[in-house]
Protein backbone atom coordinates (compact mmCIF):
# COMPACT_ATOMS: atom_id res chain seq x y z
CA UNK A 1 0.00 0.00 0.00
CA UNK A 2 1.64 2.94 -1.31
CA UNK A 3 1.72 6.01 1.81
CA UNK A 4 -1.68 7.38 2.99
CA UNK A 5 -0.24 11.38 2.18
CA UNK A 6 0.37 10.40 -1.98
CA UNK A 7 -3.52 9.42 -1.82
CA UNK A 8 -4.60 12.44 -0.12
CA UNK A 9 -2.70 14.80 -2.20
CA UNK A 10 -3.82 13.12 -5.64
CA UNK A 11 -7.95 13.30 -4.18
CA UNK A 12 -7.06 16.92 -3.09
CA UNK A 13 -6.28 17.75 -6.47
CA UNK A 14 -8.94 15.66 -8.45
CA UNK A 15 -11.22 17.91 -6.36
CA UNK A 16 -9.71 21.22 -7.40
CA UNK A 17 -9.23 20.35 -10.91
CA UNK A 18 -13.41 18.70 -10.96
CA UNK A 19 -14.94 20.46 -7.98
CA UNK A 20 -14.36 23.99 -8.33
CA UNK A 21 -17.54 26.29 -8.14
CA UNK A 22 -18.38 28.56 -10.75
CA UNK A 23 -17.27 32.42 -9.21
CA UNK A 24 -20.33 33.46 -10.66
CA UNK A 25 -22.97 30.88 -11.55
CA UNK A 26 -25.05 32.56 -14.21
CA UNK A 27 -23.64 32.74 -17.10
CA UNK A 28 -22.36 29.26 -18.77
CA UNK A 29 -22.59 26.29 -16.42
CA UNK A 30 -24.81 24.78 -18.50
CA UNK A 31 -27.20 22.27 -16.84
CA UNK A 32 -26.05 22.28 -13.46
CA UNK A 33 -22.52 22.64 -13.82
CA UNK A 34 -21.40 21.93 -10.53
CA UNK A 35 -23.43 18.86 -10.15
CA UNK A 36 -22.02 17.87 -13.21
CA UNK A 37 -18.12 18.18 -12.22
CA UNK A 38 -19.15 16.35 -9.24
CA UNK A 39 -20.41 13.44 -10.60
CA UNK A 40 -17.47 13.12 -12.72
CA UNK A 41 -15.29 12.50 -9.07
CA UNK A 42 -18.15 10.28 -7.97
CA UNK A 43 -17.75 8.55 -11.53
CA UNK A 44 -13.92 8.11 -10.76
CA UNK A 45 -14.90 6.88 -7.47
CA UNK A 46 -17.24 4.45 -8.56
CA UNK A 47 -14.41 2.99 -10.63
CA UNK A 48 -12.42 2.96 -8.07
CA UNK A 49 -14.25 1.43 -5.88
CA UNK A 50 -15.50 -1.93 -8.31
CA UNK A 51 -11.75 -2.41 -8.39
CA UNK A 52 -10.82 -2.01 -4.50
CA UNK A 53 -14.12 -4.11 -3.90
CA UNK A 54 -12.55 -7.17 -5.67
CA UNK A 55 -9.56 -6.91 -4.52
CA UNK A 56 -10.20 -6.41 -0.76
CA UNK A 57 -12.73 -8.86 -0.78
CA UNK A 58 -12.00 -11.37 1.77
CA UNK A 59 -10.21 -15.22 0.82
CA UNK A 60 -13.32 -17.40 1.44
CA UNK A 61 -10.76 -19.83 2.72
CA UNK A 62 -10.56 -17.85 6.25
CA UNK A 63 -14.05 -17.71 6.79
CA UNK A 64 -16.32 -20.42 7.62
CA UNK A 65 -17.05 -22.89 4.81
CA UNK A 66 -20.77 -23.35 4.30
CA UNK A 67 -21.88 -19.43 4.52
CA UNK A 68 -20.58 -17.62 1.65
CA UNK A 69 -19.45 -14.48 2.87
CA UNK A 70 -20.89 -11.15 2.14
CA UNK A 71 -24.17 -12.85 0.95
CA UNK A 72 -26.43 -10.90 3.15
CA UNK A 73 -26.74 -7.01 2.67
CA UNK A 74 -25.53 -6.22 6.37
CA UNK A 75 -22.54 -8.01 5.75
CA UNK A 76 -21.79 -6.36 3.10
CA UNK A 77 -22.08 -3.32 5.09
CA UNK A 78 -19.66 -4.54 7.76
CA UNK A 79 -17.32 -5.36 5.16
CA UNK A 80 -17.82 -1.85 3.57
CA UNK A 81 -17.04 -0.19 7.74
CA UNK A 82 -14.19 -2.48 8.43
CA UNK A 83 -11.79 -4.08 5.33
CA UNK A 84 -13.02 -1.23 2.39
CA UNK A 85 -12.41 1.58 4.91
CA UNK A 86 -9.19 0.61 6.42
CA UNK A 87 -7.74 -0.15 2.98
CA UNK A 88 -8.58 3.36 1.84
CA UNK A 89 -7.86 5.28 5.26
CA UNK A 90 -6.22 3.41 7.37
CA UNK A 91 -9.09 3.22 10.21
CA UNK A 92 -12.18 2.00 10.86
CA UNK A 93 -15.89 3.63 10.31
CA UNK A 94 -17.05 4.52 13.55
CA UNK A 95 -20.81 3.97 13.58
CA UNK A 96 -23.22 2.03 11.45
CA UNK A 97 -27.11 2.40 11.86
CA UNK A 98 -29.89 1.06 9.80
CA UNK A 99 -33.63 0.68 9.24
CA UNK A 100 -33.54 -2.88 8.17
CA UNK A 101 -35.85 -1.15 4.93
CA UNK A 102 -31.97 -0.97 3.21
CA UNK A 103 -31.52 2.28 4.64
CA UNK A 104 -27.95 2.62 6.14
CA UNK A 105 -26.01 5.28 7.73
CA UNK A 106 -22.57 5.49 8.10
CA UNK A 107 -21.00 7.52 10.60
CA UNK A 108 -17.13 8.64 10.70
CA UNK A 109 -16.78 10.98 13.72
CA UNK A 110 -12.88 11.76 12.49
CA UNK A 111 -13.15 11.48 8.15
CA UNK A 112 -9.66 11.61 7.12
CA UNK A 113 -9.89 14.11 4.29
CA UNK A 114 -10.91 16.13 6.86
CA UNK A 115 -8.99 16.01 9.62
CA UNK A 116 -6.50 18.63 8.85
CA UNK A 117 -8.63 20.83 7.48
CA UNK A 118 -10.39 22.01 10.46
CA UNK A 119 -12.26 21.58 14.12
CA UNK A 120 -15.71 23.36 14.08
CA UNK A 121 -17.73 25.17 11.40
CA UNK A 122 -14.43 26.49 9.28
CA UNK A 123 -14.54 25.23 5.47
CA UNK A 124 -17.82 23.91 5.93
CA UNK A 125 -19.39 25.22 2.58
CA UNK A 126 -16.12 23.64 0.72
CA UNK A 127 -16.74 20.29 2.69
CA UNK A 128 -19.23 18.52 0.24
CA UNK A 129 -16.74 18.09 -2.92
CA UNK A 130 -14.03 16.53 -0.57
CA UNK A 131 -16.73 13.80 -0.55
CA UNK A 132 -17.90 13.00 -3.92
CA UNK A 133 -14.72 10.67 -4.14
CA UNK A 134 -16.00 8.50 -1.62
CA UNK A 135 -19.74 8.34 -2.39
CA UNK A 136 -18.66 6.66 -5.67
CA UNK A 137 -16.09 4.69 -3.63
CA UNK A 138 -18.76 3.08 -1.81
CA UNK A 139 -21.62 2.47 -4.62
CA UNK A 140 -19.02 1.42 -6.50
CA UNK A 141 -17.81 -1.33 -4.04
CA UNK A 142 -22.05 -2.18 -3.56
CA UNK A 143 -21.98 -2.45 -7.37
CA UNK A 144 -19.58 -5.15 -7.21
CA UNK A 145 -20.71 -7.24 -4.38
CA UNK A 146 -24.03 -7.39 -6.54
CA UNK A 147 -25.93 -4.23 -4.51
CA UNK A 148 -26.96 -1.47 -6.17
CA UNK A 149 -27.53 1.54 -4.22
CA UNK A 150 -28.08 5.31 -3.86
CA UNK A 151 -25.20 7.23 -1.63
CA UNK A 152 -24.94 10.58 -0.31
CA UNK A 153 -23.01 12.20 2.46
CA UNK A 154 -23.82 15.44 4.82
CA UNK A 155 -22.04 16.75 7.48
CA UNK A 156 -22.11 19.29 10.60
CA UNK A 157 -19.08 20.18 11.87
CA UNK A 158 -15.66 19.05 10.35
CA UNK A 159 -14.22 16.50 10.88
CA UNK A 160 -17.09 14.48 11.24
CA UNK A 161 -19.80 13.23 8.23
CA UNK A 162 -22.11 11.05 7.43
CA UNK A 163 -22.46 8.83 4.67
CA UNK A 164 -26.28 7.69 3.84
CA UNK A 165 -26.33 4.48 1.95
CA UNK A 166 -29.86 3.66 0.01
CA UNK A 167 -30.00 0.09 -1.03
CA UNK A 168 -32.08 -0.21 -4.56
CA UNK A 169 -34.37 -3.24 -4.43
CA UNK A 170 -34.95 -4.45 -8.08
CA UNK B 1 10.95 31.71 31.36
CA UNK B 2 9.56 32.94 28.72
CA UNK B 3 8.08 32.57 24.93
CA UNK B 4 7.43 36.23 23.39
CA UNK B 5 6.26 35.27 19.84
CA UNK B 6 6.97 33.62 16.58
CA UNK B 7 7.20 34.23 13.03
CA UNK B 8 6.66 31.74 10.06
CA UNK B 9 8.28 32.68 6.70
CA UNK B 10 8.46 31.27 3.97
CA UNK B 11 11.20 30.82 0.90
CA UNK B 12 9.95 34.29 -0.48
CA UNK B 13 10.07 36.33 2.61
CA UNK B 14 5.93 36.11 2.99
CA UNK B 15 4.94 36.26 6.56
CA UNK B 16 2.96 32.61 6.78
CA UNK B 17 1.95 33.43 10.43
CA UNK B 18 2.61 35.73 13.45
CA UNK B 19 1.34 35.11 17.22
CA UNK B 20 2.17 36.37 20.67
CA UNK B 21 1.84 35.46 23.78
CA UNK B 22 3.91 38.30 26.18
CA UNK B 23 5.71 40.93 24.28
CA UNK B 24 5.79 44.18 26.11
CA UNK B 25 6.96 46.79 24.17
CA UNK B 26 5.70 46.65 20.45
CA UNK B 27 7.88 47.84 17.65
CA UNK B 28 5.90 50.56 17.18
CA UNK B 29 5.44 50.17 12.97
CA UNK B 30 2.96 48.47 11.10
CA UNK B 31 2.85 45.11 11.37
CA UNK B 32 3.55 44.53 7.56
CA UNK B 33 6.34 46.63 8.12
CA UNK B 34 7.50 44.69 11.37
CA UNK B 35 7.75 41.87 9.13
CA UNK B 36 9.73 42.60 6.38
CA UNK B 37 12.04 44.29 8.71
CA UNK B 38 13.04 41.03 10.61
CA UNK B 39 12.97 38.67 7.09
CA UNK B 40 15.41 41.48 5.47
CA UNK B 41 17.70 41.24 8.80
CA UNK B 42 17.28 37.01 8.91
CA UNK B 43 18.42 37.21 5.39
CA UNK B 44 21.10 39.45 5.97
CA UNK B 45 22.26 37.60 8.79
CA UNK B 46 22.17 34.24 6.91
CA UNK B 47 24.42 35.81 4.53
CA UNK B 48 27.27 37.60 6.44
CA UNK B 49 27.02 34.21 8.50
CA UNK B 50 28.22 32.35 5.69
CA UNK B 51 30.35 34.78 4.28
CA UNK B 52 32.20 34.80 7.69
CA UNK B 53 32.19 31.64 8.77
CA UNK B 54 36.08 30.33 8.69
CA UNK B 55 34.61 26.92 7.91
CA UNK B 56 31.88 24.88 5.99
CA UNK B 57 29.21 25.13 7.98
CA UNK B 58 26.44 22.30 8.20
CA UNK B 59 23.41 24.31 10.08
CA UNK B 60 24.22 27.41 9.49
CA UNK B 61 22.68 30.50 11.72
CA UNK B 62 21.19 29.06 14.74
CA UNK B 63 20.24 31.85 17.07
CA UNK B 64 21.21 35.16 18.66
CA UNK B 65 20.83 37.10 21.75
CA UNK B 66 20.70 40.31 23.04
CA UNK B 67 20.85 41.57 27.07
CA UNK B 68 17.02 40.56 27.35
CA UNK B 69 15.89 37.70 24.65
CA UNK B 70 16.86 35.33 22.33
CA UNK B 71 15.94 34.54 18.58
CA UNK B 72 15.59 30.97 17.93
CA UNK B 73 15.82 30.13 14.10
CA UNK B 74 15.23 27.26 12.74
CA UNK B 75 15.25 26.94 8.49
CA UNK B 76 13.93 23.68 6.21
CA UNK B 77 15.34 22.63 2.60
CA UNK B 78 12.07 24.43 1.08
CA UNK B 79 12.79 27.70 2.48
CA UNK B 80 10.72 27.38 5.52
CA UNK B 81 11.69 29.51 8.66
CA UNK B 82 10.40 29.17 12.29
CA UNK B 83 11.68 32.27 14.13
CA UNK B 84 10.79 31.92 17.95
CA UNK B 85 11.82 34.52 20.01
CA UNK B 86 12.33 34.07 24.19
CA UNK B 87 14.34 35.21 27.10
CA UNK B 88 17.52 34.12 27.86
CA UNK B 89 17.35 31.46 30.14
CA UNK B 90 15.43 29.18 26.46
CA UNK B 91 18.75 26.82 25.79
CA UNK B 92 18.86 25.33 22.12
CA UNK B 93 15.05 24.11 20.72
CA UNK B 94 15.45 22.66 17.79
CA UNK B 95 13.44 19.87 18.51
CA UNK B 96 10.67 22.38 19.11
CA UNK B 97 11.01 24.68 15.91
CA UNK B 98 11.18 21.04 13.99
CA UNK B 99 8.21 20.13 15.47
CA UNK B 100 6.37 23.32 14.56
CA UNK B 101 6.95 22.69 10.99
CA UNK B 102 6.68 19.29 10.93
CA UNK B 103 3.72 18.04 12.79
CA UNK B 104 1.93 21.73 13.11
CA UNK B 105 2.32 23.52 9.73
CA UNK B 106 3.08 20.28 7.18
CA UNK B 107 0.05 18.16 8.63
CA UNK B 108 -2.72 20.91 8.98
CA UNK B 109 -1.47 23.75 6.49
CA UNK B 110 0.64 21.75 3.49
CA UNK B 111 -1.77 18.74 3.80
CA UNK B 112 -4.39 20.88 4.02
CA UNK B 113 -6.17 21.47 0.10
CA UNK B 114 -8.30 24.90 1.11
CA UNK B 115 -4.82 26.20 2.58
CA UNK B 116 -2.97 27.81 0.01
CA UNK B 117 0.60 27.93 -0.01
CA UNK B 118 2.73 30.93 0.09
CA UNK B 119 0.16 33.06 2.00
CA UNK B 120 -0.75 33.71 5.38
CA UNK B 121 -2.53 30.90 6.82
CA UNK B 122 -5.81 31.25 7.34
CA UNK B 123 -7.07 28.26 9.10
CA UNK B 124 -8.07 28.38 12.39
CA UNK B 125 -7.04 24.57 13.31
CA UNK B 126 -3.36 25.35 12.94
CA UNK B 127 -3.68 28.13 14.83
CA UNK B 128 -5.40 26.93 17.92
CA UNK B 129 -3.54 23.88 17.98
CA UNK B 130 0.10 26.08 17.54
CA UNK B 131 -1.32 27.90 20.35
CA UNK B 132 -1.67 25.03 22.67
CA UNK B 133 1.33 23.71 21.67
CA UNK B 134 2.91 26.63 22.53
CA UNK B 135 1.67 27.37 25.30
CA UNK B 136 2.57 23.70 26.56
CA UNK B 137 6.15 24.10 26.58
CA UNK B 138 7.75 23.52 29.32
CA UNK B 139 9.67 26.82 29.16
CA UNK B 140 6.53 28.54 28.46
CA UNK B 141 5.50 30.10 32.14
CA UNK B 142 6.40 33.59 33.00
CA UNK B 143 7.20 33.97 36.23
CA UNK B 144 6.89 38.07 36.51
CA UNK B 145 3.68 38.33 34.68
Amino acid sequence: MADAALFEFLHAEMVAELGTRDPDPDPDPGPGGQKRSLSILEGIGFRVGQALGESVCPCPARLPQETLALREELDVLKFLCKDLWVSVFQKQIDGLCTNHQGTYVLQDNNFPLFIRMALGPQYLEEAPKFLAFTCGLLQGTLHILGFESLVTSSMATLPACKFQVVIQKS
Amino acid sequence: MTVHNLYLFDRNGVCLHYSEWHRKKQAGIPKEEEYKLMYGMLFSIRSFVSKMSPLDMKDGFLAFQTSRYKLHYYETPTGIKVVMNTDLGVGSIRDVLHHIYSALYVELVVKNPLCPLGQTVQSELFRSRLDSYIRSLPFFSTRAG
